[in-house]
């Protein structure tokens, strides 16, 4: 969280951190890891309460009595949740570079992209961030760039024909999501059918469920695009194209402020 | 093979401390009780308002004990609010 506070603010938002530590705890957390950003004592887990989301499977007793599900929300400045980013597994949790790039658009500095160019289609393929951690969900966009006179298709669509998709097949993904905006129908008249289509430039935007754990270190993702270009004229076969994007997997801090 | 998740919280707590026991021992966590300990921790898991819907008020101390609420900690276009289970372990 710390590490993407920096593009978080650049787009207006701020970032609080809410756990049912003591104030000195969190103090100590702080100055030892160096963590400016509002870090929030629910001593009692009222407001964990309140949201409705106080862990009731941990019993009286026990010293994890009182935490919440980890929840990540969005939250307008007049109150209202935007969004909210919730992976129910309490060792995955979602980069605050997948948020920014699903509610913005924009990748952290240093992000990798790669461009891949076929025909009259240029695809750029990029991650929310340069470096994660093993069981983070991280965010990643594609955005197709059409020459004029040239579509791709979406979904849905008849079996005859390929549509637009990003798809990584990476045993270091356990889940993945893409979702393109719809695309607009349209009229072949040569085959008397209508269906659904991209033109010009459009953009798409998924995320990655990382493992965990995982080998920290550099490595790669690696995935492929498949769509089937045509003009009004000329429809090319249906293609897949592969691609890799650099990622480093950043060491587990584990906290110990007391030590 | 369907996993069996515990209904009653003393059967969790069971699988909780012997998780912590392992862990703390810093002993192999066999796979089987790592997912039984996923499971009862997460088992019914509720995530709060929906989008659309307001968060309840809130007034909680920060790291240096100033009072923090959703007006003074919100920028322009809002705030990221993360509930995580603790800084102390």
């Amino acid at each position: 969280m710390e590490q993407s506070r920096s593009i978080v603010e650049r787009e207006g938002v701020r970032i609080a951190a809410v756990s049912y530590d003591s104030q000195e705890t969190l103090q100590r957390f702080a100055e030892k890891y160096h963590i400016k950003i509002p870090l929030l004592s629910d001593r009692d887990s009222a407001v964990i309460r309140s949201f409705g989301i106080l862990n009731t499977n941990i019993a009286p007793g026990l010293r994890a009595h009182g935490v919440p599900h980890p929840v990540e929300y969005l939250i307008a400045p007049d109150g209202v949740v935007v969004r909210k980013y919730f992976v129910p597994n309490y060792q995955h949790r979602v980069a605050a570079s997948a948020v920014i790039l699903r509610e913005f658009g924009v990748a952290a500095d240093g992000a990798p992209t790669v461009t891949l160019r076929s025909g009259a289609l240029t695809i750029e393929i990029g991650l929310s961030a340069a470096k994660a951690f093993a069981g983070q969900q991280i965010g990643f966009f594609a955005k197709f760039t059409l020459q004029p006179g040239w579509h791709v298709y979406g979904s849905p669509l008849p079996q005859a024909y390929a549509a637009a998709s990003v798809a990584f097949e990476d045993p270091k993904i356990i889940r993945q999501s893409f979702e393109l905006p719809s695309a607009a129908p349209m009229r072949l008249a040569a085959l008397e059918e209508t269906i659904p289509a991209y033109t010009g430039s459009f953009r798409g935007s998924g995320s990655l469920l990382l493992k965990f754990p995982l080998e920290e270190g550099k490595t790669v993702l690696s995935g492929q695009v498949r769509y089937q270009q045509c003009s009004d004229t000329v429809c090319e076969a249906p293609e897949t194209l592969p691609f890799e994007l650099p990622l480093t997997l950043d060491p587990f801090v584990v906290a110990r402020p007391h030590k | 093979m369907p996993i069996h998740i515990p209904e009653d919280l003393a059967e969790k707590a069971a699988i909780m401390r012997e998780f912590g026991r392992l862990r703390a021992a810093g002993e192999h966590v066999p796979p089987e009780l790592h997912v039984r300990h996923i499971n009862a921790t997460n088992d019914r898991y509720t995530t709060g308002p929906e989008p659309g819907e307001r968060v309840p008020d809130f007034s909680l101390l920060d790291q240096e004990g100033v009072s923090r609420s959703l007006a003074n900690l919100a920028g322009p276009n809002g705030l990221l609010l993360v509930f995580y289970r603790s800084a102390d372990w």
